[in-house]
């Protein structure tokens, strides 16, 4: 379908019925400005697959997949190459660096080659690490212009991990399933999907 | 080629294409007049332009933000939560339009240039002003008595409420006039739940309402009905949002008298002490950078507060050496911004097997309760509340410990209900908070930039500290647990709400505008947005700019009926 044809179409009253996924998929097309590159331009290989194996221990395949799948890593390449500051980035690779020190410390291989129990062991306490940290109860709200990755390593990898599965296509329509056009309104419903149309 | 020719004359000419120039374009058109419409920035196409329905899937920096570029482009606009990586766009790059301030006073001047100005990105709450605003000034002798009262302005809100089309519920408060209102939106479970305590603990003192928003809730004057994707500030396709791009400047199209003129930076107006009239509008082409003017019988206003007060700063002539318009002095003078961000936040426990469905783009309102009744030590005036319940969403994780399986399927779960009530406070006016032309700085197309002197004064300061504990106060009488209060230190200017600067008053000694938003000085000029306002009220303006702008277009009008413009 033609988006003028789209558009005339959401213009009128009462259209939810005909916003299709056909239809709604030629509306984005139009709306849609550009995708993510690929390629890796932080990380290196060996670091990738260490990003690869701890965020898949973090957020792993259940019903639904999980963060490898969604391509997280990619999102955290992305993010230390365009978004973060050059600190921030050296306190992330130096994460990676230590991951790895730790697996061979413990194991004798590296985090990518360790076994999921192994690497489960070691994000265990990375993640006990970054609770003991924690000296808030309840985080101060932080607005978007305020985001910084001026953290510990693990709260980094926490929030990208976290960002770029729930914000991609597998975490928000399979995970999440995010409704873009919910069509209606009501303030207090059961949890049961009785009233979604 | 245009400036070498006769110039263009038309009916009126109308600076500014928002919020309040749609109006004016409207009402004038409609009552016969052949008008051009100067915008300074780019055209609106929404089929083009609006981002609403775009998923953050497909956002590069996936919601946030293109932190590097807006550091180096937006430093200032940035700052505004509507200036997401969706609706940036919308937002005027800094560097091409620079002001100056004290170095220890900063102002967050936010600003959209473009086919709807900042109507577009508005929060579209829409609030009626009472007479204990209208008359706040002259009871207690501060600044310059509104030349008009409630009931002067009562039939215009109808009015532009009938056109526009604002959700809300009656209450019956005095503080806060009920309007012509569209079905209300629903609360949700725990906004209910904390509705119902507040009532029990204080009843009509403390009222929470559904907020009051230019958004339709059925459909109205051939615009569809909300359809609850929820992030309004980066457009609307159904143009179910009030903006002059959705509402006002179709209606003026529909006429045929509408010239609407995008990339029309304005100089400064011309006066002619012949007649003693503004007799023509100095514009510099947004892409050219070519000169040329135009000329109309009559001229509005509408570029904004401070848009509008810097053109005619820019306008001084022998006569009017500070400005134009300025023989009271007090152009420029007793800028205001709603002081924002006191206020709590709090986890309402129970109602976990039940969930809000549909993104409201509308939150609650607490009206008014200090000094209405009652009389504080502490400060004059008062405070609102806007805020929202909403249960917790997937990045409570970010904050809490756990990983793997457990964690993932929790978190597809929604959280707990947690409230905030966010606090918007009256600044009062003050002729120390004024702006004037900086003759070091010129912006992108050569017109002189603006200094601004501003900062809070120690009732602002105290109005903040009173809505965070009564915030918090009113969480706990809701029974709310990890009740957070909390103090923004946001500078003014972020509210977004900048009024005064050539305030209407009786009184030509004291005032820029009179009663009808009319220059007392130059009687074909008109002025009607923020800038026009004598105080602030602590209520969102922007339904008082769209009532004063219809009010004014009448009044001109019937005056140019008359034979008087």
């Amino acid at each position: 379908m033609e988006r003028r044809e789209a558009l005339r179409l959401m213009g009128a009253a009462s259209v939810f019925s005909v916003l299709s996924s056909e239809l709604f998929a030629a509306t984005l097309r139009a709306q849609i400005a550009a995708g993510n590159g690929g390629g890796f331009r932080t990380l290196s290989p060996a670091q990738n697959e260490i990003v690869v194996a701890m965020c898949d221990v973090m957020i792993p395949a259940t019903e639904t997949p999980g963060a490898k799948a969604a391509k997280v890593n990619e999102f955290i390449d992305l993010i230390l190459t365009d978004w973060a500051t050059e600190g921030e980035r050296k306190i992330f690779l130096a994460g990676l660096s230590e991951s790895d020190r730790r697996s061979n410390e413990l194991f004798g291989h590296g985090f990518a080659a360790a076994s999921a129990k192994e690497q489960t062991a070691i994000v265990q306490v990375f993640d006990e690490e970054l609770a003991t940290t924690r000296n808030e109860k309840t985080p101060k709200q932080i607005r978007s212009w305020e985001l910084t990755l001026e953290l510990p390593f693990f709260a980094q990898m926490r929030r990208l991990t976290l960002v770029g599965y729930y914000t991609s296509s597998i975490g928000q329509e399979q995970e999440l399933k995010v409704e873009i056009i919910p069509g209606s309104l009501h303030g207090c419903v059961s949890a049961e999907p009785e009233v979604k149309q | 080629m245009r400036s070498v020719k006769k110039p263009e004359t038309y009916d009126a000419i109308i600076i500014g294409s928002g919020m309040t120039g749609g109006w004016a374009a409207k009402e004038l058109t409609e009552k016969g007049l052949k008008i051009l419409v100067l915008e300074a920035g780019r055209p609106i196409e929404p089929d083009r332009d609006y981002v609403e329905h775009v998923p953050i899937t497909e956002m590069k920096f996936r919601g946030m933000n293109n932190r590097q570029e807006t550091l180096k482009d937006q430093p200032i606009q940035r700052t505004c939560y509507a200036c997401d990586e969706w609706a940036s766009k919308f937002f005027v790059k800094d560097a091409e339009h620079p002001y100056t301030t004290d170095p220890d006073k900063p102002f967050a001047w936010i600003r959209g240039r473009q086919v709807g100005g900042k109507s577009i990105m508005w929060a579209r709450q829409s609030y009626r002003w009472s007479d204990l605003d209208f008359e706040a000034n002259a009871r207690e002798g501060i600044g310059a008595d509104w030349p008009i009262r409630y009931a002067d302005i009562e039939p215009w809100y109808n009015y532009v409420e009938g056109f526009a089309g604002i959700t809300g519920q009656a209450e019956g408060l005095p503080q806060l006039p009920d309007g012509r209102f569209l079905p209300p939106m629903e609360m949700n479970c725990a906004e209910i739940a904390v509705k119902e305590a507040m009532a029990r603990q204080f009843g009509r003192e403390r009222v929470m309402t559904i907020g009051r928003a230019a958004i339709l809730t059925q459909t109205h004057n051939g615009r569809a009905a909300c359809h609850y994707c929820g992030p309004c500030h980066r457009g609307c396709i159904t143009r179910s949002y009030f903006s002059s791009v959705n509402s006002t400047l179709p209606a003026a199209e529909k006429t045929g008298r509408l010239t609407l003129r995008p990339y029309s930076v304005v100089h400064s107006l011309i006066f002619d002490p012949q007649t003693r009239r503004a007799s023509g509008v100095k514009v510099i082409d947004g892409q050219t950078h070519t000169a040329m003017e135009f000329q109309g019988r009559i001229i509005f206003l509408c570029a904004s507060a401070l848009e509008s007060t810097r053109i005619l700063l820019n306008s001084a002539t022998p006569e009017f050496s500070t400005g134009l318009a300025n023989s009271s002095g007090e152009l420029g003078k007793n800028l205001m911004d709603h002081i924002m961000g006191g206020g709590a936040d709090g986890i309402i426990p129970g109602s976990l097997d039940r969930v809000q469905t549909g993104k409201r783009p509308n939150g609650i309102y607490v009206p008014r309760f200090r000094n209405v009744t009652g009389k504080e030590k502490n400060f004059l005036r008062g405070y609102a509340y806007q805020g929202q319940a909403e249960r917790e969403s997937w990045e409570r994780g970010i904050h809490e410990s756990g990983f793997g399986v457990s964690f993932k399927n929790s978190l597809r779960k929604p959280g707990r209900w947690k409230m905030t009530f966010h606090g918007f406070g009256e600044c009062l006016p003050n002729p120390a908070n004024f702006v004037e032309i900086d003759k070091e700085r010129r912006d992108a197309w050569g017109v002189p930039a603006l200094k601004i002197h501003c900062q809070w004064r120690d009732n602002e300061k105290a109005l903040l500290h009173d809505m965070m504990i009564q915030a918090a106060e009113l969480l706990a009488a809701a029974g709310a647990v990890e009740i957070v209060p909390y103090k923004q230190n946001n500078p003014p200017g972020l509210t977004i709400h900048e009024m005064g600067t050539a305030r209407m008053g009786a009184d030509p000694k004291k005032s820029v505008l009179n009663a009808h938003n009319q220059a007392h000085d130059v009687k074909n000029l008109f002025l009607t947005d923020g800038a026009c306002m004598a105080s602030s009220s602590c209520v969102n303006p922007s339904l008082t700019y769209m009532a004063l702008t219809a009010r004014a277009c009448d009044y001109a009008v019937s005056q140019m009926k008359k034979g008087e413009l």
